[in-house]
């Protein structure tokens, strides 16, 4: 079989994927820190002056600050599980009951991120004013519920061909 | 699994090694100590008609349903 490029570029993409993780973290966790600490000088940086006004509009910023820090876990999860599969991939032997359980995961971890996404999106909703309006890329996305629904069953798909797999390799 | 394969006895039967059987039907030895051993999970018949012709003997011969034996392996298992 012909040497695929794929793989070796999707695994440099995930570990660039996974650094890029914690640099969110680290500034999710610095927008979050600063509004407690010096709540003036982040929300102005922010674009948004603290007064009575705002004080909504803040408060659900620090929450939505607080649900991407809850993200950060979750893509960890699912990247590290990818970087498994490739692995396994390479190694030749992909129809494994381990691949199985990790595709498994990574749908039920792509299914949290798109509830997330909906609740960023309604506190969003909820605190924007015209006069400080929120626009965030959040929300109901098809392509991402089509991706969770695709992913089970392609867990189950996972699940079935190392079965056949199994049976295959015992079949004298 | 409550199917038992006789290859053991046959074989001592016919006065015949595993490799002889092995090298007669183009079986690898490790597949056929699988069956031998219990272990296979399923039985080409490409696999049961060349041991049937090289052994002269009937599928039945060499297999055998027994209950008891997967009443046994679940107590095992318990």
């Amino acid at each position: 079989m012909k040497r695929s490029t794929a793989l070796p570029v999707a695994y440099t993409v995930l570990r660039v994927l996974i650094a890029l993780n914690w640099a969110y973290l680290a500034v999710l966790i610095a927008i979050l820190g600063g509004s407690l600490t010096n709540e003036q000088w982040t929300f102005r940086a922010l674009g948004v002056p603290v007064s009575d006004q705002t004080g909504a509009l803040v408060m659900g910023m620090r929450a939505i600050a607080a649900l991407g820090i809850l993200t950060v876990p979750l893509n960890l999860m699912m990247l590290k599980r990818l970087v498994a599969m490739v692995h396994t991939v390479r190694a030749g032997d992909p129809f494994v009951a381990d691949n199985a359980y990790r595709m498994n995961t990574i749908a039920w971890v792509l299914l949290g991120l798109q509830i997330i996404g909906l609740i960023i999106w309604s506190i969003g909703k909820a605190v924007s004013t015209p006069a400080h309006p929120l626009h965030l890329d959040a929300g109901f996305s098809p392509a991402g519920w089509l991706a969770v629904v695709m992913t089970f069953v392609l867990a189950r798909v996972f699940a079935k061909g190392t079965l056949m797999r199994e049976d295959l390799e015992g079949t004298v | 699994m409550a199917i038992v394969v006789k290859l053991d006895e046959l074989l001592h039967e016919r006065r015949m090694t595993l490799t002889e059987l092995a090298d007669r039907i183009g079986i690898t030895l490790a597949n056929l100590s699988v069956l031998k051993t219990g272990k296979a999970r399923a039985v080409r018949f490409s696999t049961l008609e060349a041991i049937c012709r090289v052994l002269a003997c009937q599928p039945g011969d060499l297999l055998e349903y027994a209950p008891e034996q997967r009443a046994d392996e679940r107590a095992h298992a318990a």
